[in-house]
């Protein structure tokens, strides 16, 4: 994110924290992809973004504020390009691999991001990890509203949606930690087959597939 | 854990004891015990970080010279109970499924049977390794993963190996139970961590034989 020129230039006080906020949540996620939430410091993220600390505590009470506000945001992100890939598909299944591949290739292009929602939103500890509870949670209703059953069978239970969001979570997460994340998108046969195969049995789910 | 007798017995006047004498090394791998289960019970009421060494030697009911002789201070007596914990609910897992006489299914079974049994018999333990690891220290998320793909090595040598189904697969069913079991947890209910056999099964055995089959074994 750009600075802002320096000294007298007649912008509103508003739009200079606006812009200082965004430039602190970017820091945040990046100082985070390379060191970690223990060792990124108020100090770390203000000089990244060029912001002093003071304007740092004008903006967030602290670090863990600013984590909540980053996470938040991103989440926001991820949410509103899962949607837009969804949207206006013919059927469920078709959504979900649109929305699947959309998620994939965002995480694959934002890399601070995607390590800040994936990985350090379990690590960030006690303050904050409700944050990554919440937000995954909210992501299993695009899995499954509108999910039929396999031919022969009954909706799976709702454990089974819970863990094919939490276990693609998880994979990706340790895709990140592997340093893989540039690549996920080659993970979405995979991937797919795992998120649709309860709803619509392997050979249906296979077929879609294929035909992407 | 009930508080320790504290202060030396009072001499007895009759030199015959009165139990035999517990060996050296019994005590102290007792003492050992005693220390990481109270980093356990005490980063799952807190968190790793609010917990200082003067919590865990009292909790434990040991000395601090005790603590040091036996470890380097409290990330390594963390790690130690990770270690411990991990590498004995693996033990038994691994023991339950050799005992079943059946197919890979039952085995599958049987090992979730047991990976939930000790969540809910270990709950500060459960707490400690998938949660509290996570956020106590690099070293620890890192056997946090590493234990993670014990878990992954052990679902591989259990389910039949089919080619054309995804190359993660056991990646995303390890990832996918140990979320229900986080949640569990942290809704304080480790304890029933067994309720959830049924449907952590059917997830389970589902990519294996199609998901109507799977429903069919998991109500049998």
């Amino acid at each position: 994110m750009e600075r802002l020129p320096r000294g007298r230039h007649g912008l509103p006080r508003e739009f200079i924290a606006q812009n200082q906020r965004e430039r602190l949540l970017a820091a945040l996620a990046e100082c985070l992809e390379e060191k970690g939430y223990d060792r990124t410091t108020v100090s770390a993220i203000g000089k990244r973004a060029g912001v002093s600390k003071s304007d740092f505590y004008k903006q967030f009470e602290s670090k863990d504020a600013c984590f909540v506000a980053a996470y938040d945001d991103a989440v926001e992100r991820i949410r509103a390009a899962v949607l837009a890939a969804c949207a206006e598909r013919e059927d469920w299944a078709r959504g979900v691999l649109a929305a699947l591949t959309a998620l994939l290739d965002l995480f694959a292009a934002e890399t601070a991001q995607t390590q800040l929602v994936l990985v350090e939103g379990l690590r960030a500890g006690r303050g904050v990890y409700d944050r990554y509870q919440v937000a995954l949670q909210s992501f299993v209703p695009y899995l499954t509203d509108g999910a039929p059953a396999p031919e022969g069978g009954s909706r799976p239970p709702a454990a089974t949606d819970e863990a094919v969001v939490g276990g693609v979570a998880s994979l990706l997460a340790r895709r990140v930690l592997a340093g893989e994340t540039r690549t996920m998108p080659g993970l979405l046969p995979e991937i797919a087959e795992f998120a649709l195969t309860p709803y619509l049995g392997t050979t249906e789910a296979r077929r879609i597939i294929s035909g992407r | 854990m009930p508080p320790r007798p504290k202060g030396k017995p009072k001499p007895k006047a009759a030199a015959v004891p009165v139990r035999p004498a517990l060996s050296r090394e019994f005590i102290a791998g007792h003492k050992r015990r005693r220390i990481m289960d109270a980093i356990a019970e005490l980063t799952a009421e807190q968190g790793y970080d609010a917990t200082k060494i003067g919590d865990i030697v009292r909790r434990a009911g040991v000395a601090r010279k005790t603590l040091y002789d036996n470890f380097e201070g409290k990330e390594e007596v963390f790690l130690a109970a990770f270690d411990t914990a991990v590498d004995e609910a693996l033990a038994r897992i691994e023991a339950d499924c050799a005992e079943v006489e059946g197919d890979w299914e039952e085995k599958v079974k049987a090992g979730l049977a047991s990976f939930l049994r000790y969540v809910a018999e270990n709950p500060a333990l459960a707490r400690m390794c998938m949660i509290e690891a996570l956020s106590a220290t690099q070293t620890a998320t890192e056997r946090y993963e590493a234990a993670m793909q014990r878990f992954v090595d052990l679902t591989k040598r259990t389910v039949p190996q089919d080619d054309r189904l995804p190359e993660t697969i056991e990646e995303t069913l390890v990832g996918g139970v140990a979320w229900i079991v986080y949640q569990q947890i942290r809704r304080q209910e480790a304890e029933k961590a067994e309720d959830l056999l049924p449907e952590l099964s059917e997830f389970m055995l589902a990519p294996f034989h199609g998901a109507a089959e799977a429903q069919k074994q998991a109500n049998a």
